[in-house]
């Protein structure tokens, strides 16, 4: 599998780097816009791993927040990146993310109530055991 | 957008704290500890927003997410969660299950960086112009901002500008989510209601009201309100 993937990671770092060092360095001590948008993705993909792999009923909620949250990241450095290009009322980004923050908040209220009453019907919060629409 | 100086470095320690404290999340087998590692996380993306100049919706990430939603998760783990991984029963999924999603995951984040690096490289060369006419007009528009009390920062006008923008040009999505959040509110408080409090409202059908009663008594004494 490493063979298979060595290229892969090579390829990445020469497009990111140039393949010079000092180019690292720098990008490392000025970090821009890429940099905001890797964390983003990194914690995205963490949230999808625990959405994924979890059992407990409340943790993959807590992965779906983030989610959400990665992506709230990636508006606001958008947002940032379009002021800085000339577009100086660009906070159509920000206004979004309360959007998202809304969402996010009403989708944890049902859900946990959903939780509650389930927890209730079946007494078990593991979502293996929970198939009721399985036929 | 290039931070620089302390910025860089106060970049550096909240994302790393923002991906640790994520991925203790997803592993920590105690669904507490996850809640407050997720809180940690949140907390790490909302000093990322200060740094990117959005201070208001890192205020609302904080009451909104770790003070509200939090707390909320906390209470439900404790409601119902107690000891559930003490009690046993497997943290993860079945093992191939859990492989494949490794997989996918992988396959994910090579695709997303990859991703960003090609379109961020074309971004560059896009705006390239536009980014440095832009900086001055930045710089000048900085240093008409009003001082604050210490001297030391200037008060931006950015949470004035994003409330223009919430009111002016999405005020009508802003009354949907009002509305969102009341249905929202609505349907938990119906969802978590006990069988009782059902009974108690008429909200149940006959034959159930009569099937629960035979299991327990005291529904049966419990009349209607209305």
């Amino acid at each position: 599998m490493s063979t298979f993937f060595a290229p892969a990671l090579v390829l990445l770092f020469q497009e990111a780097t140039a393949g010079r060092a000092d180019v690292m360095l720098h990008s490392v001590k000025n970090p821009d816009l890429s940099k905001f948008l890797v964390i983003g993705a990194l914690l995205f993909v963490i949230g999808v791993a625990g959405v994924l792999t979890r059992r407990n009923i409340i943790v993959i909620f807590m992965s779906i927040e983030l989610i959400l949250n990665a992506a709230n990241l990636n508006f606001i450095a958008f947002s940032r990146y379009l002021q800085d290009t000339g577009n100086v009322n660009a906070v159509a980004g920000q206004v979004f993310t309360v959007f998202v923050i809304v969402v996010a908040a009403a989708e944890a209220a049902i859900g946990l109530g959903i939780v509650i009453a389930l927890y209730r019907n079946k007494e078990t919060i593991w979502i293996d055991e929970i198939d009721l629409l399985k036929w | 957008m290039v931070l620089s100086g302390w910025e860089a470095v106060f970049f550096w320690v909240f994302a790393i704290a923002a991906i640790f404290a994520g991925l203790l999340t997803v592993m920590a087998r105690n669904a507490v500890h996850s809640a407050l590692f997720l809180i940690s996380s949140l907390l790490a993306v909302a000093a990322l927003f200060v740094l990117l100049g959005a201070e208001f919706i890192a205020g609302v990430q904080i009451l909104v997410y770790v003070g509200g939603v939090m707390v909320l998760f906390l209470f439900v783990i404790m409601l119902v969660n107690v000891g559930a991984e003490e009690r046993g029963g497997q943290v993860l999924n079945k093992p191939r299950q859990v492989t494949v999603s490794m997989v996918f995951c992988l396959l994910l984040v090579l695709g997303l960086l990859f991703a960003i690096n090609v379109g961020y490289k074309g971004l560059q060369t896009r705006d390239e112009k536009a980014i440095a006419s832009a900086q001055a007009l930045r710089q000048g528009q900085q240093q008409d901002l009003h001082r604050g009390a210490t001297r030391t920062s200037r008060i931006t006008t950015d949470t004035e500008r994003v409330g223009n923008s919430l009111y002016r040009f999405a005020s009508l999505p802003f009354e949907i989510a009002s509305v969102l959040l009341l249905v929202a509110i609505i349907g938990s408080v119906m969802l978590a209601r006990t069988l009782k409090q059902e009974a108690a409202v008429d909200d149940l059908a006959p034959d159930v009201v009569a099937a629960e009663a035979a299991r327990d008594p005291e529904l049966a004494e419990t009349p209607p309100i209305s």
